[in-house]
C-alpha cells in the first residue's frame, strides 16, 4: 500500500489526548505480544504512586504541528499541544537517586517481566553505576522508564510530542540535509561503549531541548503507535514511510523503524530516555513548592 | 434452540475462529518438497556459547563435503553481531555481521535437508567470534587461524531478522525482526537445489546489508551434478558492495547517498579488496574448478569472468536443471548466483574478475594460481 494514497485516517489516532493514553499504552504491550490485562495491572502496583519533584530545567513545548513519517491526513500535519519537556536525557545519576528511593527497580531487584537480563548490565553494581555520572542511563526497559517518569512527576513523551520537539530547528533545508547525513553516518558508527555527557551534542531545538540526535534514542509512550501496524516492518518499508525522497525523511524512517521493533522489556546500550510532563500537572507541583 | 445455546454457540464459533487464526498450518509436502513449517519462536536465553554453531559452516572460500547419506536435520546457530573489521587496505568500520565476517558464514546442506535455525541479536555485546571456543563449527577454527578482516568486538545494537533465500516460509512469521537481546527459532527445508543468498531483512534493508549482513548457503542437488566425480576444487566466491566514507575518526562509516546512488567506494570478492589476491585459491594444470559464486549485492549487477577460461558447465541459480555451456561470462543481478565450472589449461595465474570494468577497478576481482599438471 502506497501510504501517500491514504486519504483519511481518524484523527483520533494520530493524536491521543489524555483521556486515550492509557488506551493507547494498552495496545501498546498488546501489539508487543504482552498479556495485556496483567502487565497493566501488575505495572500498576508495581508502581510508585509518590510524586517527587526531579533536578533538571523542564522546557515548555508551545502547541503546533508537524509532518510525521507515519501516514496523515492530506494538508492535515499531526497537532500536538504544549508539553512540558526534560531539557536533557536522564543520566546515570538521576536513575540512581530514583533507584536509591525505589529498590524493586534495581538490577537485582527488577521482576523478568520488566527487563531482560541486559538491565543495566554496565553498572558496577545495584547502586554503583561506575563513574559516568553525568552520562545518559541506557539499557533501561520501557517499564523502568515509564516508572521512572512517574516517580519524577510526570510521564514517557508521547511518539509525536517526542519527535515534534525533536523536528523543531530553525535551520535551513541544506542545513537539514547536511544534518540528517551526519545523523545516518551516526546512526551505522555510534560506539555504544563511548557515552558522551548529557548536553555535549551541542544539537539543541528552538526550545533549549538537547540531544534529541546524536547522543542515544530515547523511549516514548506509545513507541509501537497504531498506524505503525500498518506498516509492516519489511524491506520496502523505508520507502513506503518516507515522506519525500530526502535524507531528511530516511533518517526519521530508520528512527521510526529501530523504535516499533523494540518491546517493553528491550534495553539497548544506545537506548535512554527523558520525561515529559503535562501542563497542569506541572502547575501542581509548583503549587506544592513552598 | 434457546437463547443460551444460541449464546453458547456463538461464543464457541468466535472462540474456534480466533484460534483458528493462531493457528499455524501444519507440514505437507507437493512434490516431494516439505511445505507449513511450524511458528517461530522469540524468546530471550543467557547465552554466551559460540556465535556460530554447526559442523557445515565454514569461512569463504572453502566449502565442507557433505559426509552423509540421505537427508540430515541441522540444528545450527548463527548469530548476529558487530565487529569492527578490515575490508581494504586501511580501510576499517564497525559492521553488522552474522557470525562475525562479512560475509557470513557459508552453510552447505543437501536439497530436502531440514533446518533448525537459531539467531540471538547479540548487537549489544562485545562478542569475540572465537570465544568461549572454537569446537562449534569448522567455521570458528578457521577463523581463528586466519582473521584476515582483523575482527574485533564492537557494540552497535540495532534491530536484526534473517532471511534465507533457501527456504520457503511466511516471512513474516520466520523472517520477522528481534530486537538486541533477542533470540529467534524457527525451521526451514531446502526445498531447492542452489546458491542461496542469506540476509538482514530489518528495514532499512539497504542500510542493513550493505553494513554487512549476508552470506550464502549451498544447497546440493541430491542426486548431484553430471561432473561431480570430475571436479577437482570446490569453492564459494561473493560478490558485494560496500558504500563506505572516512568518519570523524579513523574509521570508515555508512555513506546514505553513495548507497542510495548505487555508487560504491568498495566492490569485493568474499568482502575484502585484496583477500583473494593475499590467499588466492589453488588448482593444478588440468584440473576441473567448481565455483559456487554468488552476487550478494546489496544492489549491483556482476559480469563474472575468469580470465584464460571459459566456463564448459554454468547451472544458473545452482539448479542442476538449469545448464548453460561455454560461456564466457555469467551476468547475475543483486541475489542471483551461479555455480560454474572450468578446466584450468595451464600453470599460471587467472584472475577472476567482474567484468563490469568500474566494478573490477574497485576491487571486484582475485587469483586462481595454477600449479603444474599433476
Amino acid at each position: 500500500m502506497n501510504l501517500r494514497m491514504l486519504k483519511k485516517v481518524p484523527q483520533e489516532l494520530l493524536k491521543p489526548d489524555p483521556g486515550s493514553r492509557e488506551m493507547i499504552n494498552l495496545i501498546n504491550i498488546l501489539l508487543s505480544k504482552w498479556n495485556p490485562a496483567g502487565a497493566l495491572v501488575l505495572l500498576a502496583v508495581f508502581s510508585t504512586a509518590n510524586l517527587q519533584a526531579q533536578g533538571g530545567d523542564k522546557l515548555l513545548i508551545p502547541a503546533g504541528s508537524f509532518h510525521s513519517v507515519l501516514p496523515e491526513v492530506v494538508g492535515e500535519p499531526v497537532r500536538v499541544d504544549s508539553f512540558y519537556l526534560d531539557e536533557v536525557a536522564v543520566t546515570n545519576e538521576d536513575f540512581l537517586e530514583f533507584l536509591q528511593a525505589n529498590p524493586r527497580w534495581t538490577r537485582s531487584g527488577i521482576p523478568a517481566l520488566y527487563a531482560g537480563s541486559d538491565y543495566l548490565r554496565h553498572w558496577k553494581e545495584d547502586l554503583d553505576p561506575s563513574a559516568k555520572n553525568s552520562t545518559p542511563v541506557t539499557r533501561v526497559s520501557w517499564f523502568a522508564a515509564n516508572s521512572y517518569c512517574k516517580w519524577a512527576g510526570g510521564r514517557l513523551p508521547t511518539l509525536n510530542e517526542w519527535e515534534y520537539s525533536a523536528q523543531a530547528l530553525d535551520i535551513s533545508d541544506a542545513e537539514l540535509d547536511r544534518f540528517s547525513f551526519e545523523l545516518m553516518g551516526w546512526y551505522s558508527a555510534v560506539d555504544a561503549n563511548q557515552a558522551a555527557p548529557v548536553g555535549s551534542t551541542g544539537i539543541e531545538n528552538r526550545y533549549g531541548v538537547k540531544d534529541q540526535f546524536g547522543l542515544i534514542m530515547e523511549w516514548v509512550e506509545d513507541f509501537k503507535p497504531v498506524l505503525g501496524s500498518e506498516i509492516s516492518l519489511d524491506c520496502g518499508t523505508v520507502g513506503r514511510m518516507q515522506n519525500g525522497s530526502g535524507i531528511y525523511s530516511y533518517a526519521a524512517s530508520v528512527r521510526y523503524i529501530t523504535r516499533m521493533s523494540f518491546n517493553a522489556k528491550s534495553t539497548t546500550g544506545m537506548l535512554g530516555f527523558r520525561c515529559a510532563y503535562d501542563i497542569d500537572q506541572t502547575k501542581r507541583l509548583e503549587e506544592q513548592l513552598p | 434452540m434457546t437463547l443460551l445455546n444460541k449464546t453458547t454457540a456463538f461464543l464457541i464459533v468466535m472462540a474456534a475462529t480466533f484460534f483458528t487464526a493462531q493457528a499455524q498450518s501444519s507440514e505437507y509436502t507437493i512434490d516431494g518438497m516439505t511445505f507449513g513449517m511450524p511458528e517461530a519462536e522469540v524468546y530471550t536465553e543467557d547465552y554466551d556459547g559460540p556465535p556460530v554453531v554447526g559442523e557445515y559452516f565454514t569461512m569463504l572460500p572453502t566449502l565442507k563435503p557433505l559426509e552423509y547419506e540421505g537427508n540430515k536435520h541441522h540444528e545450527v546457530r548463527l548469530d548476529a553481531m558487530v565487529q569492527e573489521i578490515e575490508v581494504a587496505d586501511g580501510v576499517r568500520y564497525r559492521a553488522w555481521t552474522f557470525g562475525g565476517t562479512v560475509p557470513g558464514p557459508t552453510l552447505h546442506v543437501k536439497e530436502g535437508d531440514r533446518i533448525t535455525f537459531t539467531m540471538k541479536n547479540r548487537s549489544d555485546e562485545p562478542v569475540v567470534i572465537t570465544e568461549p571456543g572454537t569446537e562449534g563449527s569448522p567455521f570458528l577454527e578457521q577463523v581463528r587461524d586466519n582473521n584476515f578482516m582483523d575482527a574485533h568486538p564492537a557494540i552497535m545494537p540495532m534491530p536484526h531478522s534473517m532471511d534465507f533465500h533457501a527456504g520457503t516460509v511466511a516471512k513474516d512469521d520466520k523472517w520477522r525482526t528481534i530486537s538486541p537481546g533477542e533470540t529467534i527459532k524457527f525451521d526451514w527445508v531446502a526445498n531447492y537445489p542452489g546458491t542461496y543468498i542469506y540476509h538482514c531483512g530489518t528495514p532499512s534493508v539497504l542500510m542493513h546489508t550493505a553494513m554487512g549482513q549476508h552470506g550464502v548457503v549451498v544447497v546440493s542437488p541430491k542426486d548431484g551434478f553430471e561432473t561431480d566425480d570430475q571436479v577437482d576444487r570446490e569453492y564459494v566466491v561473493v560478490q558485494s558492495e560496500y558504500y563506505l566514507e572516512k568518519g570523524a575518526g579513523e574509521l570508515y562509516q555508512y555513506d546514505f547517498e553513495a548507497a542510495q546512488n548505487v555508487n560504491p567506494s568498495h566492490v569485493v570478492f568474499n568482502g575484502h579488496q585484496t583477500i583473494l589476491h593475499d590467499q588466492p585459491l589453488e588448482a593444478n594444470e588440468g584440473e576441473r574448478v567448481r565455483i559456487h559464486f554468488s552476487n550478494n549485492g546489496p544492489s549491483g549487477t556482476s559480469s563474472f569472468h575468469v580470465i584464460g577460461a571459459i566456463f564448459d558447465r554454468v547451472w544458473m541459480e545452482g539448479h542442476p536443471f538449469n545448464e548453460m555451456r561455454g560461456m564466457q561470462t555469467v551476468l547475475l543481478g543483486a541475489s542471483g548466483s551461479a555455480v560454474v565450472e572450468f578446466i584450468v589449461p595451464e600453470e599460471g595465474s587467472y584472475i577472476l574478475i567482474d567484468h563490469e570494468f568500474a566494478d573490477a577497478e574497485k576491487g571486484a576481482t582475485g587469483t586462481l594460481k595454477a600449479g603444474p599438471r599433476q
